[in-house]
């Protein structure tokens, strides 16, 4: 099963309630991969209930990199959340270990 | 073609300062530029400056000038900072003591203020700015009475008069992380106010470097196990070109790496629209960015543009909202997980019976689900009766500093009156004061940055 991880790497960040993650395809292949499966919409539905709001995609073709906005991402914000990770430092990592299917 | 050679001297509060000892010894900049400020650390800082009104800066400032400043002095580079955060005029103040300290006369420093409102929200409300919370829509009035700072984020104008006027040594308070770049930027490339697509340009080269080792290698994903020797990471020198290019590259004979890898890494790092990237100084458009290796350790950034700047500023207010307590217990094998259970159970009874009030609880099973919490991965089972051992973290977010120190005072007789097996309790924790964050926006015609200049004197002068 490919992994996002397989095909990418990333870093993660805070700012508010919002969690922005952002993917760097590793090769051109890798990112037309990323481009069509690595939707929002997958995005959203891999994080759960961890994301209370919505997620936006950005991208960056030059450098092969798509930026996910993540809305409600951070239990109130990283100044208040009671998360160990409150400012969402490692949440990239959950969005790697996210399956692509291989049909 | 004209350039600038920049380096990255500290990139937040608690920074190491080594990286920039190394850098003024053995890379020739012409700046030392530092952002000391997080969205927190604003809060913090005033915090700070309400119980002692000569604090309220960030500290660290001193301890990296006694280690840079004499270096710089000799080589002519100057220093841009944010450290004066809440109380610039008292941190400009320390570091002409030090200079004097040093004996090293002559030198400028400069003060930027102006990034301050607290004093004039009624002022701003009543002239019809509603202020109101650009993230979920609430007005001001739901927190008003709590707020404790607000402060603007303001950009690189005052720090461009400060070199005009000869400054050597620039304290500001909340500039933007890059108008600390962007100022040295503008005044050595004349670069004008209104160059919208270099002033972008740069804006989104000071992005790639104002968080200093996340773009030569320090938590670089891609190969971290390839970035040789981090405990000594080099941290960026950047030669920006009057055309808005730049060349990224860090301290020779240090550790990490510059990589098309590294430095993607830190571009994507905080950002939301990349097409839109809203500052005081422009809007910069680095969604077409281009990265090159053209050698070793060197990324060429090109492809970078910017818009006008937006008409508002953005403005960080910072409210009171309670305080949170936390408690941390490890329970062994056999039966750890039940026994972890059972420790939570009597935290539990224990805080209903003296009354503990709370907005909001958690609990995380370090080593298992302390990142993700229950959300995301479960909460280790009762069937799991060989683990070795299990650490639970229990936290409330509480009205009252009173109710967040019963979560630990509460917690400590698990140690000889609960469940078998338990340790790792820990010492009493620091009561933590939450404070939110309000984003919001104000006209830019209702600020103007002030800048005062302090040349440092022998004492016998400022006697006379």
């Amino acid at each position: 099963m490919t992994r996002v991880w397989d095909l990418a790497h990333g870093r993660s960040g805070d700012k508010g309630d919002v969690c922005n993650m952002g993917v760097i395809a590793r090769s051109p292949e890798a990112w037309d991969v990323l481009l069509e499966k690595v939707t929002a919409e997958r995005v959203k539905a891999h994080f759960g209930d961890m994301i209370k709001g919505t997620v936006t995609r950005y991208e960056l073709p030059n450098i092969r990199a798509l930026n996910f906005v993540c809305r409600g991402a951070l239990d109130g914000g990283g100044t208040l959340s009671l998360r160990s990770d409150h400012l969402g430092k490692v949440m990239y990592t959950w969005l790697l270990r996210m399956e692509l299917g291989d049909e | 073609m004209k350039s600038v050679k920049l380096g990255t001297g500290l990139a937040f509060w608690g920074d190491s300062i080594r990286p920039a000892i190394e850098m003024v010894e053995r890379a020739d900049i012409q700046y030392l530029c530092c952002d000391h400020l997080a969205e927190l650390t604003m809060s913090i800082l005033n915090k700070q400056k309400s119980k002692r009104p000569d604090l309220g800066y960030t500290t660290d400032i001193i301890p990296f000038l006694r280690g840079v400043l004499r270096k710089c002095h000799e080589r002519g580079i100057k220093i841009i900072s944010n450290a004066g955060g809440a109380n610039p005029e008292s941190c400009a103040r320390e570091v002409v003591k030090l200079c004097q300290e040093f004996g090293l006369y002559g030198m400028k420093v400069a003060c930027v203020t102006g990034d301050d409102i607290m004093d004039r929200i009624d002022d701003v409300l009543a002239q019809g700015v509603a202020l109101e919370n650009t993230d979920t829509g609430q007005p001001l009035a739901e927190i008003r009475d709590r707020v404790t700072q607000a402060n603007v984020y303001t950009g690189c104008e005052g720090i461009v008069e400060a070199l005009e006027n000869g400054a050597d040594i620039v304290i500001c308070g909340r500039v933007t992380d890059a108008a600390v770049y962007l100022g040295p930027m503008r005044y050595e490339l004349g670069w004008g106010a209104e160059d919208w697509e270099l002033l972008g340009a740069g804006t989104g080269i000071a992005h790639c470097v104002e968080c200093g080792g996340q773009a030569t290698g320090g938590l670089y994903s891609g190969g971290w196990d390839e970035m040789r020797n981090l405990p000594s990471l080099g941290y960026p020198v950047t030669t920006v070109f009057e055309n808005g290019e730049a060349i990224l590259s860090k301290t020779p004979q240090t550790g990490g790496g510059v990589t098309v890898g590294t430095v993607s890494e830190q571009l994507v790092y905080e950002v939301m629209d990349p097409a839109n990237y809203l500052t005081a100084d422009s809007v910069a458009d680095v969604s077409q960015i281009k990265l090159d290796q053209i050698a070793p350790d060197q990324v060429k950034i090109s492809n970078v543009t910017g818009k006008p700047a937006p008409a508002t500023l953005k403005v960080n207010m910072g409210y009171r909202a309670g305080f949170v307590g936390e408690a941390q217990f490890t329970y062994t094998w056999p039966d750890a997980v039940k026994k972890a259970k059972a420790g939570l159970e009597f935290l539990a009874e224990r805080l209903k019976q003296v009354d503990f009030k709370a907005s909001e609880t958690r609990v995380e099973y370090i080593g298992r689900n302390s990142m993700w919490g229950p959300e995301l991965v479960a909460n280790p089972g009762e069937d799991e009766t060989e683990l070795d051992e299990i650490v639970v973290r229990f936290a409330a977010r509480c009205p009252t500093a009173e109710d967040a120190r019963k979560v630990f005072t509460e917690s400590v007789p698990l140690y000889n009156n609960g469940p078998a097996g338990a340790s790792g309790i820990g010492t009493r924790p620091p009561i933590k004061e939450l404070f939110g964050i309000w984003p919001c926006l104000i006209p830019r015609e209702f600020v103007t940055q002030k800048v005062a200049i302090t040349e440092v004197l022998q004492p016998e002068e400022v006697a006379a």
